[in-house]
């Protein structure tokens, strides 16, 4: 009873990840990270270590959360700490080739599987953040605003002291022609 | 250039909704007859898709990065550590306690071991391989019949039936009759019993513990002397020589036969034979006799660890025995030169001898 009421709550907090609630990311953030830390120390890593591992589950879960049809099974925190292990020992593997693997590090829940299908994502993510990182001003905050943000056109143009909306408009493809073509030369070679 | 630029304004208008239908129309008709253009827009769709990606992830990490640097770190530093030298101590200590228990385990199984084999190595050496024959009559039952047959018979049996009981025989024609030391060792009196039941007084004239043997004499007024049938062969019996005994491991005489197994007895012993013969308690003290009715040795006891394996002494050394027996003792030196048993067959030797072998009881 007890544990089906963790999961329940361990439920809403992932639905208000995905809806970018701010306060859900930090109950789980704050709630998760000693457990992670403790157990990355255990294992030879330091807190900058810790912090890039539980990050890095986090965006996973984050991700999972927001295509929606992720059905958690086990409590929030076991998923977090096993995924978080199975991180770690990738990472320890790639870095010091054969490292014996500790017994106590063996998985309890498959979170290979997870971890894996995030290696793509991942990869999709870098190559945009080196296209977006080459493109240079003001193309970057032009692009940012307009996509991520949303902000409409005329604010666009305020902001970067266009004449008007049409000129920021044109500015504005001009850099999306640039970043796509970055995007997709890196792309398509790494693919 | 400007095509380009065009064309992904259109795009872009195409995918946010912005045409209005007659646009849509023409322009989906273009998506569908230009493979180009189509790719371009599935492309253009695939990118946004991307970016949309890239910046909630990256806000994401900006509003973790801001939670992380609201985190009390070092007092969380100082609770990891703590919490993981707790666990390494527990572990080392259950590790240490893990290793002392096997070893005590080990230590503990391995002298308790070596005490039950040296235990087990000794008893076999002095009790456990070697059995003597004598019984240990059966109390209340035996009592009963006492009683019964005092009321009736009104004889000088006593009435306790005894506590041991073994066999004897004959060695002289006025009373001297031979058994095993152990049989009568520790008594107070002894009767003993011949096959018609009547029962005499006896004592024990001369005992030889190492070859375990005793010399009884029959003190009591109502025995009549009479001739042995049978003699003592002074010499050894031969491997394989059949021989047969008479005995009383329970109230009735026994008839048992066998061979010489063994020139020597148990562990070597020179002065007793290896006999395959069943014995059993309360054999002890009875003759061993050839086929010529002589006697070769007296059955003494058996080894327990392999069934039908019993040992006599031999009858040279019995003789020897009672040649140095004290003069004193007035026994009568008159056994047969020769076997009046010989060439009678078996079941006319074992009627003549029945009234040579005695049932002795012992009551201490």
């Amino acid at each position: 009873m007890k544990q089906h009421q963790d999961i329940t709550r361990d439920r809403e907090l992932l639905l208000g990840l995905a809806k970018s609630d701010d306060k859900s990311l930090e109950t789980i953030y704050s709630e998760n990270f000693p457990a992670v830390l403790r157990m990355i120390l255990q294992h030879n890593g330091s807190e900058d270590d810790a912090k890039d591992v539980f990050q890095e589950a986090i965006i996973i879960l984050y991700e999972k959360a927001c295509e929606g049809n992720f059905n958690l099974t086990s409590r929030l925190k076991t998923f977090l700490y096993s995924v978080c292990r199975h991180i770690w020992l990738k990472k320890v593997q790639s870095t010091y080739g054969l490292y014996a693997i500790p017994p106590e590090m063996e998985e309890t829940i498959p979170a290979a599987e997870v971890v894996d299908e995030q290696s793509t994502k991942d990869e999709q993510f870098r190559i945009m953040e080196s296209a977006m990182g080459s493109i240079g001003e003001p193309c970057k905050t032009i692009l940012e605003d307009y996509y991520i943000q949303k902000k409409s056109m005329q604010e666009i143009a305020e902001k970067f002291g266009y004449t008007n909306a049409e000129n920021a408009k044109n500015q504005k493809y001009k850099c999306l022609m640039r970043l796509k073509k970055l995007f997709f030369d890196q792309y398509n070679t790494s693919l | 250039m400007k095509d380009d630029m065009n064309l992904l304004r259109e795009i872009e208008r195409y995918l946010e909704g912005e045409m209005s239908g007659q646009e849509k129309a023409v322009f989906e008709e273009l998506r569908k007859n230009n493979p180009q253009i189509n790719r371009q827009v599935e492309e253009q769709q695939f990118f946004l898709q991307q970016l949309q990606h890239f910046g909630q992830r990256q806000s994401l990490q900006a509003k973790m990065d801001h939670i992380h640097r609201q985190l009390d770190m070092p007092t969380l530093r100082k609770q990891a550590q703590e919490e993981n030298l707790a666990a390494k101590r527990v572990s080392i200590r259950r590790r240490t306690i893990t290793n002392l228990a096997a070893a005590a385990c080990i230590a503990l199984v391995t002298s308790l071991s070596t005490i039950a084999v040296l235990q087990n190595a000794a008893k076999n050496k002095s009790t456990a391989q070697y059995e003597d024959v004598r019984r240990v009559l059966n109390n209340i039952q035996r009592s009963q019949n006492a009683l019964i047959n005092d009321i009736n018979n009104k004889s000088k049996a006593p009435a306790n039936p005894g506590t041991y009981g073994g066999t004897g025989f004959a060695v002289s024609g006025n009373g001297y009759i031979v058994t095993n030391y152990h049989v009568v060792a520790g008594a107070d009196s002894v009767y003993v019993q011949n096959n018609k039941g009547e029962a005499f007084k006896a004592v024990s004239v001369f005992e030889d513990i190492s070859s375990d043997l005793a010399v009884l004499r029959i003190a009591d007024s109502m025995f009549k002397s009479q001739p042995l049938p049978y003699t003592l062969k002074p010499q050894n019996a031969k491997l394989g020589e059949e021989v047969f005994t008479m005995g009383f491991p329970r109230d009735e005489i026994v008839y048992g036969k066998g061979y010489i197994s063994a020139k020597t007895g148990f562990n070597g012993d020179t002065t007793a034979y290896q006999v395959s013969i069943p014995v059993n308690p309360g054999n002890s003290g009875a003759p061993l006799l050839d086929n010529q009715g002589d006697v070769v040795g007296i059955v003494t006891g058996k080894q327990t660890t392999s069934d039908g394996i019993a040992f006599a002494v031999k009858s040279a050394h019995l003789k020897r025995l009672l040649d140095e027996m004290p003069k004193d003792k007035s026994m009568k030196k008159e056994m047969a030169r020769k076997s009046h048993l010989e060439g009678l067959n078996r079941l006319d030797q074992i009627k003549k001898l029945e009234e040579f072998v005695y049932m002795v009881k012992v009551y201490n």
